[in-house]
């Protein structure tokens, strides 16, 4: 008999296990529909531009805007024991410890999305230009490619490292912040945890007008504008270990929630 | 088994619910737990398994304390609750999904209990009556072979032919070595079927005694009104008196409903 009560590899499996036989049908038709409709929206793109103007970038954009937007909606539908009481005593009452379920949810909404999401991406985008093509022959740039479209992006194909890191951990936030959010909030996730960041960042925000106001800093960057950082990469140092601080909190307090929740 | 001790608890802006609450509880028995609306039953289950966390006292199932929900206490407990979900699949697909998490699950007992309840394993748990996909959770409970068995209100929504039914399996199916805890307020229900009885009241556990016990005590007995005068409880029904006596008579069967009611009208049974 299993006594191992914070993580054990073979219940994490019967929790994967359990899910899949739980949303079979759901993961089904949510990647066919996915697919469908990542389909219909390239091609209603593409012939907005006319075919023969869309480009390699032009896929990359329509990707990062659907990363982003979908992303963020299926984040905020982690989680979804949550939504009712009926559905969270079942959940918190299943024999697997707080870390199985949470790594779960953890890679099912965050990891597996990042993971899946560009591959789907790439291989309906492949497919929906094959499409266009047959019917178009004349066109050549039918062929998308990831590695291409960042190039034009980043063009010496570079990163400092903690601008690496800080595009990482900015990216993360997008879908961790909503992840925290729904560990929290049991009905309307997405829109709360948008007016709960909203209210920090203009409270924050607030604070900072009041200190610059009263410590009167206005005018103190035209004496040094190095004040705060010694340089660009002082900055980017600063910045990708606090983004890296936040995204940890947050995980932390979604991970104390479900430990502590109640039903 | 259960050690409750001192327990203090209540929900948020609202008057405390338990107020040095203590119970202790064996393994061995079926255990009624008795009281009016909001007493305190569901609360003090939900507080036994972990979905509520007491403000003070001392709280231990099984020797853990609920409020960690180790996994090692949640594969020995089972909670049927009043209200429950169900996702859209099978009875064999629910029972491949979830058994697995139950070291001592018995899909024979299942399979049996099952065929008694007529539900089949391709039933579509969304599909079923309330009282059917009740009588799924009581058999998938019961196949648990959790050492606690939680029911809150497990008789709701049954129809009379199935309440015979959970009574009969349920008397079946037990070990000495498992505790059933049965919150209900339709005492007739489980009549014949618990042997300890406790009774909640204003956050206060008001009365706790076996059913032999109580035999031992007192006897009911039907009566005309020149009977009520030496009775400890009466009350009038149709034809006459059912009444609560100091037992000088023969041990009889215990009217839970008559003694909840005396008990909840202040009378002391010793």
């Amino acid at each position: 008999m299993e006594t191992n009560n914070s993580f054990s590899f073979h219940r994490f499996t019967m929790l994967c296990k359990q899910s899949f036989i739980i949303n079979k049908k759901l993961i089904g038709i949510s990647l066919g529909s996915f697919s469908g409709m990542l389909f219909l929206i390239l091609l209603g793109n593409q012939s907005g531009a006319h075919f023969n103007q869309w480009e390699n970038h032009d896929y990359l954009g329509t990707f990062v805007f659907l990363f982003f937007v979908l992303g963020i909606i299926y984040t905020c539908l982690s989680f979804p024991a949550f939504r009712s009481k009926e559905k969270s005593m079942v959940y918190l009452m299943l024999p697997a410890s707080v870390s199985e379920k949470f790594t779960f949810e953890l890679l099912t909404r965050i990891v597996l999305y990042i993971v899946l999401m560009p591959l789907l991406f790439w291989l309906v985008a492949n497919i929906e230009g094959i499409v266009v093509h047959s019917f178009m022959p004349e066109l050549t740039n039918y062929k998308f490619s990831f590695r291409d479209g960042f190039l034009t992006i980043v063009k010496n194909g570079k990163f400092e490292f903690w601008a690496l890191i800080l595009t990482i951990q900015g990216i993360l936030f997008v879908f961790i912040a909503p992840f925290t959010g729904a560990s929290h909030f049991s009905k309307s996730p997405l829109l709360k945890t948008v007016f709960t960041f909203l209210t920090i960042i203009a409270g924050y925000g607030f604070f900072v007008f009041l200190l610059i106001k009263g410590l009167d800093l206005e005018h103190i960057h035209s004496m040094n504008n190095h004040v705060l950082f010694l340089n660009k990469e002082n900055a980017l140092l600063f910045l990708g270990i606090i983004s890296t601080l936040i995204n940890l909190s947050l995980l932390s307090i979604a991970f104390f929630k479900l430990k502590e929740k109640e039903a | 088994m259960i050690q409750i001790k001192d327990l203090h608890f209540g929900y948020p802006r609202q008057q405390a619910l338990f107020n040095s609450l203590s119970v202790h509880l064996e393994a061995g028995s079926i255990t009624g737990l008795l009281g009016k609306n909001g007493a305190g039953k569901t609360s003090l289950l939900k507080l036994l398994t972990g979905l509520l966390h007491p403000q003070s006292g001392e709280l231990s199932v099984l020797n853990h304390n609920p409020r960690k929900r180790e996994v090692t206490m949640l594969n020995d407990v089972f909670l049927v609750p009043e209200e429950f979900y169900f996702p859209a699949i099978s009875i064999s697909d629910y029972q491949k999904a979830y058994a697995p998490f139950y070291p001592k699950f018995d899909h024979v007992l299942l399979d049996r209990i099952l065929t008694e309840f007529e539900l089949r394993p391709d039933n579509n748990l969304q599909r079923l009556s309330h009282g059917q996909k009740k009588k799924f959770l009581i058999a998938f409970a019961l196949s648990t072979r959790c050492h606690l068995l939680v029911l809150d209100e497990p008789t709701n929504g049954l129809d009379i032919p199935s309440k015979s039914l959970f009574r009969k399996i349920l008397a079946g199916s037990l070990s000495e070595d498992q505790l059933v805890v049965i919150s209900t307020h339709q005492v007739k229900d489980v009549e014949n079927l618990i042997d300890n009885i406790i009774m909640l009241d204003k956050g206060k556990v008001i009365f706790q005694q076996t059913i032999a016990e109580i035999s031992q005590k007192v006897c009911f007995i039907s009566g005309t009104s020149e009977d009520v005068e030496g009775a400890i409880y009466s009350e009038a029904v149709p034809g006459g008196y059912r009444m609560m006596m100091p037992n000088g008579h023969a041990e009889t069967e215990v009217d839970i409903e008559l003694l909840f009611n005396a008990i909840t009208n202040g009378k002391k049974i010793g």
